[in-house]
């Protein structure tokens, strides 16, 4: 039964106390199971306990892979703290080890070795009850959030040092990434972290991998990852070879909708059909084209070979092709938005100028091959001129950001079904596949 | 570090002297005595022998690559430094490293395949039950600490293959030595460079007498060609950096002089795997199989 049916019977003040008390035993439920693990030889165990070393104050978010809460640490231990925590499958009426998921593998082993400013800091990972816990340091805020203030209550643009701040420590940060050979493969404001004191964190490595050459081939696998409005043209071309630039990409969207506040290339997903294949996301690749221009095979001269090449040439027939053929207007598109969100040398929030938009041009470049890197971008004008570039870039800023949303409305985490934020990707399509052999 | 040996867990967690390896391990045997003498298991080599067999049949059918099998081994060599194998069903914990391993390696396969298929190797050892593979995938991980990438001597020999201009049979007579040495306890002991360099002297010097003929009787070509053959003076030569010998030879000795590489560990990865093939001689599947099943069944560590 679950704790958090309210009481068939009973006044609705004390139904409404009941419930609330068993919220929170709920909450702390969460981490407080695991008691019965049985004494049989051989059973596993966990040696360090999460409810011996955390206390969960709420819950932040939830995923396909489980749900992440707020903790502050006891016993000695000090801070407040994400916890992530992966659900196994449910088998049945009880929960099951069914083996984990790749991406929490994934994850789990490359947060263990990375330590970088700007990467997510990992602080312990504790299995337990069948389930992962991963502890992070607590981050209050994240790009998502940052850009949605801004909105609110009308939009009042970011200023532009904050911007290049945020700029300059995610490329930082995905520099360290790309040269010790990891792929992000799913950036997107919501998964750059940003603490209190104003630090960026690149975080969510679930779909991280490793691009080692020659033995790890990166066709095996998953065939789409990053979320649909920061994925790489070449990939919704149809490319399987992942490279670095397809990150670049992705940190070209975040720029473009720092300044706009607005998703630049905001499409609609095409749903993969009954018999599971990728379709060509025909509406996003659209929404690029009408700020990039078509790409063409002179400038970007692996188009041809893109699987998905005749679908691009057919979107060009299908529509008024007077529109496409008008030229690139990113320049337009930038311009336009300087204007809206009132940034000027005179005004107070300042201006990225002509260097932020050779930058963003650099990073929105067809080609994966002629993409700027990580690397080329630190190095770009737009951070050498214009002074140094604050590690808070919440410097100067006098508004404060709203914390971190942190609720306490979990209705019976153990048992129920994981609504939420569905991956764009297939991180373990490859499992699903041989499942499906199993079945045959 | 994911890519970086140097800053990786691997190189600050599981590195250990000999020493230190010897002392791990006598701990592990004071606090049971008892089993111990009660369940007597051949030379460690030969039993990492018969669990290597074992996880090539289990690979088999799967298509998978050689480099999960050498994580699956270094995996199991982790897990009994800090867990006495007398307390386990290895067939269990070999499964599961081999499971483990193939995610780790993106070559990931379902956890009922996998199950099903050491079910059918081993049918009195594994349940069909896969929970109770899954349980085991938490106890290796947590043991291993959530280290799970492992740095491979095979990279460093794909990457050198070209500075050193090696001939398409000396790679792959320095593969398989790689392979072998996931047999000894030196991927514990020395970083996967070493290895590598080691691999690559032994294809290059120690080249059996019948290239091509290499593959699973790579073993005694080797250990006959170390033992008789003029290779350990020219060793002896190395350590003093004194290039000796035809050129070929000597052009990698002075590469090697120059690299600036630990050539005593080198040559300490050289005597392991000679005495490993020296070992490999006495190799025979019967008494592993007899005194591991016999461990199991009477210790109910199957159950």
């Amino acid at each position: 039964m679950s704790l958090t049916n309210p009481p068939s019977s009973g006044s609705l003040s004390a139904r409404t106390r009941t419930v609330g008390q068993n919220l929170k035993r709920s909450l702390q439920a969460t981490v407080d199971e695991a008691l019965d693990s049985s004494r049989r030889p051989g059973a596993y165990t966990s040696k360090v306990r999460v409810r011996d070393r955390y206390h969960i104050v709420g819950f932040i978010s939830s995923g396909t892979y489980g749900r992440v809460y707020k903790a502050i640490g006891k016993n000695g231990q000090k801070g407040e703290f994400a916890i992530k925590k992966f659900k196994p499958d449910k088998e049945g009426e009880s929960i099951q080890y069914t083996g984990l998921s790749q991406s929490a593998i994934r994850e789990m082993s490359l947060c263990t070795e990375l330590s970088h400013a700007n990467v997510v800091q990992l602080e312990e990972i504790i299995l337990e009850d069948k389930c992962i816990f991963m502890v992070f340091e607590y981050t209050e805020h994240d790009l998502l959030q940052i850009i949605h203030h801004h909105t609110q209550p009308q939009r009042h643009a970011i200023s532009s040092p904050m911007v290049r701040s945020i700029l300059f420590q995610l490329l930082n940060g995905l520099l360290y990434l790309h040269t010790n050979w990891v792929l992000h493969r799913d950036l997107k404001p919501a998964n750059i972290l940003v603490t209190s004191s104003g630090a960026i964190r690149i975080g969510d490595l679930g779909l991280a991998r490793l691009f080692y050459k020659p033995l790890n081939s990166l066709f095996s696998g998953d065939k789409v990852v990053v979320t649909i409005w920061y994925r790489a043209p070449e990939l919704l071309l149809g490319s399987r070879h992942y490279t670095p630039a397809v990150d670049m990409w992705a940190v070209g969207c975040i720029f473009a909708e720092l300044l706009s506040l607005r998703p630049i290339f905001k499409g609609e997903e095409a749903k993969m059909d009954s018999k599971k294949t990728v379709p060509f996301q025909r509406n996003q690749m659209m929404k690029i084209v009408e700020i990039l221009g078509l790409p063409r095979k002179e400038s970007w001269p692996g188009l041809v070979s893109m699987p998905e090449y005749t679908q691009l040439q057919s979107l060009v027939l299908h529509r008024q092709p007077a529109h496409y053929h008008r030229g690139p207007n990113l320049e337009a598109w930038y311009q336009g938005c300087l204007k809206n969100g009132g940034y000027s040398a005179s005004s107070s929030i300042g201006t990225p100028g002509a260097d932020g938009f050779d930058l963003l041009s650099r990073m929105l470049e067809y080609d994966p091959t002629k993409r700027i890197t990580a690397q080329e971008a630190l190095e770009h004008p737009y951070f050498s001129n214009g002074g140094p570039i604050s590690g808070n870039c919440f410097e100067g800023i006098e508004s404060k950001y709203p914390h971190r949303r942190v609720t306490q409305d979990d209705n019976d985490i153990r048992t129920g079904s994981l609504p939420g934020t569905k991956r764009s990707g297939l991180p373990d399509d490859s499992l699903m596949r041989a499942s499906k052999r199993l079945k045959e | 570090m994911a890519a970086n040996f140097w800053v990786s867990t691997q190189r600050r967690h599981w590195l250990f002297s000999r020493e230190k390896l010897a002392d791990i391990r006598e701990r592990l045997r004071e606090r049971d005595k008892l089993t111990h003498s009660q369940f007597p298991l051949p030379d460690q080599r030969l039993l990492n022998i018969y669990f290597n067999q074992q996880l090539i049949k289990l690979g088999k059918r799967m298509s998978t690559r050689q480099q999960a099998i050498a994580t699956a081994q270094v995996y199991l060599k982790r897990f009994y430094i800090k867990n006495e194998i007398r307390q386990t069903n290895p067939y269990l914990v070999l499964t599961t490293a081999f499971y483990l391993a193939c995610k780790m390696e993106e070559c990931p396969q379902h956890i009922r395949f996998v199950v099903g298929e050491a079910r059918g190797l081993w049918p009195e050892f594994i349940t069909p039950d896969v929970a109770k593979l899954g349980e085991c995938e938490f106890a290796l991980i947590s043991e291993m600490s959530s280290q799970l990438i492992v740095h491979h001597p095979y990279r460093t020999l794909s990457e050198l293959q070209g500075e050193l201009a090696l001939s398409s049979d000396e790679v792959a007579l320095a593969w398989s030595v790689i392979n072998d040495h996931y047999l000894t306890d030196l991927p514990l002991l020395h970083p996967p460079h070493v290895i590598a360099i080691m691999a690559i002297i032994v294809a290059v010097v120690f080249k059996p007498a019948h290239p091509g003929n290499f593959g699973s009787s790579a073993q005694s070509a080797l250990a006959g060609a170390m033992r008789d053959g003029g290779g350990m003076n020219m060793l002896a030569a190395l350590s003093d950096k004194l290039g000796s010998g035809p050129p070929r030879i000597q052009k990698l000795v002075q590469w090697l002089a120059e690299s600036e590489v630990d050539i005593k560990a080198v040559i300490e990865c050289t005597q392991e795997l000679l005495s490993l093939y020296e070992v490999w001689e006495q190799y025979s599947e019967k008494p592993c199989k007899e005194l591991i099943g016999r461990m199991v069944k009477s210790k109910n560590l199957d159950k």
